[in-house]
């Protein structure tokens, strides 16, 4: 009996009006986004060739990762130059997009941006009326009228609508990765595959988690329009204003000056240690020495309460689906919060290797975490919560089916 | 019967559940935005008080003349919109290493996403079966049958149901506008409250814009349910999609050289080449001198000139000193060594800041092109143009950088003048005043931000609302051209 209800679910989407509209666009959105953004890491590649210090040059700097072609993140700030100075001091390359102001203004259209934002939306499309909609054309009555148990019409219907969700985009996806991979300039080894292998899954979790909420609001509605609104309003709580409201309230919560007080304290240390050599006789070595362990004062109270600020706002935001899996993939992909606190770590060590020395320095080394380092560093927390939304939206939705009235 | 119609599609607006739903969030949304963004411009401000004070204290003691420069820096205020839009979030952007990068992952929510999100979703969700529904439950004939022109009857679905739309903005922006004008930390003038009613009208007029989309499906489809995904999927393509394409595209349409590598070859060129063209001239200045002064010459050159060229011993600066005072005409010499050394410097100074004006220059004529292309790709989405709109008026968009520049180019025009009167000044009371000497310049005229007129950035914005009103229009005549062929049956 549940094989013919997940048939009949699969059948009655894929010649929907919904289907189709709904698989025109994510297919659409999924290969433009993928081509454009393998494109800009084809620009961020060739700036890295540019950029590749000489012997001598204390430059710590990062390749950019092919799997920022599928979830952006970080990737720009990772793969800035930072340039030790003879002080010490820290001279951050621009990004190739700081000119174009445009950029700051609209977000990343990568996939990431895509599972997170449209394909979510999508998912409560294709729920949102599964039990109420088939309550007002009267089928579900019919259905019930049978021999078949609300358990097992539940189940089929969550596993004929998903699969028929889901599966087109993953040809979608695929077909983009295979095109994209073909190119000689992304080298992706086995530890990328893993992790975009990885990223796809956690893509299918988060995507379940919006299509159980759909199935949830359509038991708790008798009609689809009702189910519709509230569904849209949801998505828009969870996917926009819980994570981004989440991080300006974690800012309250944290106190930690801003960049620009941090940049005017660190224009003052260098100015004043000038000021002492040359008025009150002090020697150069003492002042490099006193500019390097004053901002080194500076950076370790900044990062410290930046660790913190953090971890508040991931504490915030983890009430959305929307920012688990966002810091979940892009933390997988090598291009998220963690990667770049650990990034700005190693430049801090490299920075304290080299900055007094001379002639051939040692490379900047820097290797991205591996997926066993990303689920110990709180990826596994963030896979939980997905799993626990999962849960606790298809247990409500299940006992709400069993308690809803069919007439 | 036109006010019957709209107080008709009002009340069942009204009455219906995405009203009270709307309602509910507009109004949470809106207060919870404001109250946290309120307080987050407090602190903002608390910071820029820190920062003005941090620089006016180190002035008072460190304002040796050389250094100067690097020291004052003008501090932009938070913007006074702030406790409404963020605009484009600073911290992340600043080119520091501890530039904040969350708000990259998590863009900040304020009134923008209200208008943009929320109000746009709602007004599709108002409107999507405007036609549709009614014809599917019959009542759309019913109405028909009457003597009323379909031209009327298309006005005041429009009329009233922007009107039952805007009721959960207006208030939610009520709430918003009492919160803050009760809060002694904003302190708004006629000017900020005459752009916060502009802005407002902005809103309306993207509001209305998609109302009349959705009642354009609406008049092209034949069932309520076509006409909610279609609505949808316009609204993904021109809320979410185009604008965040556009600039990505447009990068790749136009390509600027890498900008590191541009900012190296400046560095190189006023650093590394500066230094070594200055010494090719100074050199040009040794030979031309060895061969006019011949013996007094060498006398200077084994003085190692005294500290005007090169690497000099303490010793061999006094002796030139003494030298010089004994002997006028080895000070004619010393002298007129000084100035051509620093004519020489000034040449070299003078070449490599051209070259390096005119990389910049052709950087930033690539940029102003591919800055271009991308806004006039955005221009597509209603939604670009109305955050073209919104953060220009309120000084919190792109605009606002460009201003800032200008206001600190203008008070550099006012400081520098100053700086130098002082210099000369201290110099007349002072004969051993030099580069490192202390300057009290607490008599310095202050940057003060002042807001861009508004008749300025009315002139700015307007091609962009224009557009909305635009698409208003089109929107309207194809819902008008739709609903006359529509089959009511």
């Amino acid at each position: 009996m549940l094989k013919s209800i997940i048939r009949k679910e699969i059948l009655n989407n894929l010649f929907s009006y919904k289907f189709s509209i709904i698989i025109i666009l994510s297919t659409i959105l999924i290969l433009v986004s993928i081509f454009v953004m393998y494109r800009d890491y084809c620009l961020a590649l060739e700036n890295y060739g540019i950029l590749q210090p000489k012997s001598n040059e204390a430059i710590a700097i990062v390749p950019p990762t092919p799997l920022s072609i599928f979830a952006k993140g970080l990737d720009k700030n990772l793969c800035r130059s930072y340039e030790i100075g003879f002080a010490g001091q820290i001279k951050v390359g621009s990004k190739q997009e700081s000119v174009n102001n445009l950029f700051r203004l609209f977000t990343t259209p990568d996939l990431l941006y895509i599972v997170k934002v449209i394909l979510a939306l999508c998912a409560m499309l294709f729920a949102f009326d599964m039990v109420s909609g088939e309550k007002e054309v009267g089928t579900l009555r019919q259905s019930l009228s049978n021999s078949v148990k609300r358990p097992i019409l539940m189940v089929g219907k969550w596993i004929g609508g998903f699969i028929s969700f889901v599966v087109p985009f993953f040809i979608a996806v695929l077909l983009s990765t295979i095109l994209v991979t073909m190119s000689p300039l992304v080298q992706m080894d086995g530890e990328n595959w893993a992790k975009l292998g990885m990223f796809l899954l956690s893509s299918v979790l988060y995507l379940a988690v919006f299509f159980s909420l759909g199935l949830l609001i359509s038991c708790l509605t008798h009609q689809s329009s009702s189910s519709l609104v509230i569904s849209l309003f949801l998505w828009a709580m969870l996917v926009f204003f819980i994570p981004n409201l989440g991080n300006i309230m974690a800012r309250q919560l944290v106190e930690i000056p801003t960049v620009q007080q941090l940049e005017v304290k660190r224009s003052q240390i260098w100015i004043k240690e000038v000021f002492e050599r040359i008025n009150r006789g002090k020697n150069v070595r003492e002042v490099v020495g006193s500019i390097n362990s004053e901002n080194d004062k500076l950076i370790a109270d900044y990062r410290n309460r930046f660790d913190r600020l953090v971890s508040v706002s991931q504490n915030i935001t983890r009430f959305s689906p929307a920012a688990a899996f966002t810091c979940l993939a892009t933390d997988l992909m090598g291009t998220g919060i963690s990667e770049e606190r650990r990034l700005k770590t190693a430049v801090l060590q490299y920075k304290n290797l080299v900055w007094n020395l001379e002639g051939d320095l040692p490379a900047f080394a820097f290797h991205r975490s591996s997926i066993k380092e990303v689920l110990g560093f709180g990826g596994l927390a963030n896979l939980m919560i997905l799993i626990l939304f999962n849960m606790l939206f298809f247990v409500s939705a299940y006992a709400a089916f069993l308690q809803y009235d069919v007439r | 019967m036109l006010s019957a119609i709209i107080s008709r599609e009002c009340l069942s607006n009204i009455l219906n559940l995405r009203f009270i739903v709307g309602l509910v969030l507009c109004v949470i949304i809106s207060v919870a935005c404001v109250m946290i963004l309120t307080h987050d411009y407090q602190q903002e401000m608390a910071d820029y008080n820190l920062r003005v004070n941090l620089q006016d204290e180190f002035l008072s003691k460190y304002a040796h003349r050389n250094r100067i420069g690097g020291m004052i820096t003008s501090q932009k205020p938070p913007e006074r919109f702030r406790p409404l839009i963020i605009g484009i979030p600073r911290e992340a952007n600043l080119g520091s290493f501890d530039d904040n990068p969350l708000p990259v992952l998590f863009p900040p929510l304020d009134f923008l996403f209200i208008v943009t999100i929320i109000m746009s979703l709602l007004a599709m969700l108002f409107s999507y079966d405007a036609i549709t529904g009614e014809r599917q439950r019959g009542t759309l004939r019913l109405v028909i049958s009457n003597s009323i022109p379909r031209a009327k009857i298309l006005l005041a679905k429009f009329i009233g149901g922007t009107a039952s739309l805007l009721i959960p903005f207006i208030l939610s922006l009520l709430a918003g506008a009492l919160y803050i004008s009760i809060n002694p930390a904003i302190q708004w003038d006629g000017s900020a409250w005459a752009e916060f009613s502009l802005l407002i009208a902005a809103s309306v007029t993207f509001i209305s814009l998609f109302y009349l989309l959705g009642l354009m499906v609406s008049t092209f489809s034949r069932y309520s349910s076509t006409s909610i995904l279609t609505c949808l999927f316009l609204w993904v393509l021109l809320i979410l999609v185009i604008p965040n394409m556009c600039p990505f595209i447009s990068a790749q349409l136009y390509r600027i050289p890498s900008i590191n590598k541009i900012e190296r070859q400046v560095e190189h060129l006023l650093d590394t080449e500066r230094d070594e063209l200055g010494r090719k001239f100074s050199r040009e200045v040794l030979k031309k001198f060895a061969t006019q002064y011949g013996v007094i010459y060498s006398e200077f050159e084994s003085l190692e000139f005294g500290g005007l060229w090169g690497r000099c011993s303490p010793e061999n600066r006094k002796a030139t000193q003494q030298r010089a005072a004994a002997d006028p005409e080895f000070k004619a010499m010393v002298d007129a060594f000084r100035e051509q050394i620093n004519q020489a410097w000034t040449k070299a100074n003078r070449i490599q800041r051209e070259k390096a004006e005119k990389i910049s220059h052709d950087r930033d004529t690539k940029v102003a092109a591919q800055n271009k292309i991308a806004k006039n790709l955005t221009c597509i989405s209603p939604c670009a143009n109305f955050i073209y709109v919104a953060t220009d008026l309120t000084g919190t968009g792109l605009r606002s950088f460009d201003y800032f520049d200008w206001l600190d180019g203008e008070y550099g025009k006012m400081f520098w003048p100053y700086l130098q009167r002082k210099v000369q000044d201290a110099m007349k009371k002072d004969p051993t005043f030099e580069t490192n000497s202390f300057l009290d310049i607490s008599d310095r005229p202050r940057f003060v931000f002042k807001e861009e007129p508004l008749r300025d950035k009315l002139d700015a914005v307007l091609p962009y609302w224009g557009i909305l009103v635009l698409f208003n229009v089109v929107f309207f005549v194809a819902a008008f051209a739709g609903f006359m062929r529509y089959d009511v049956r």
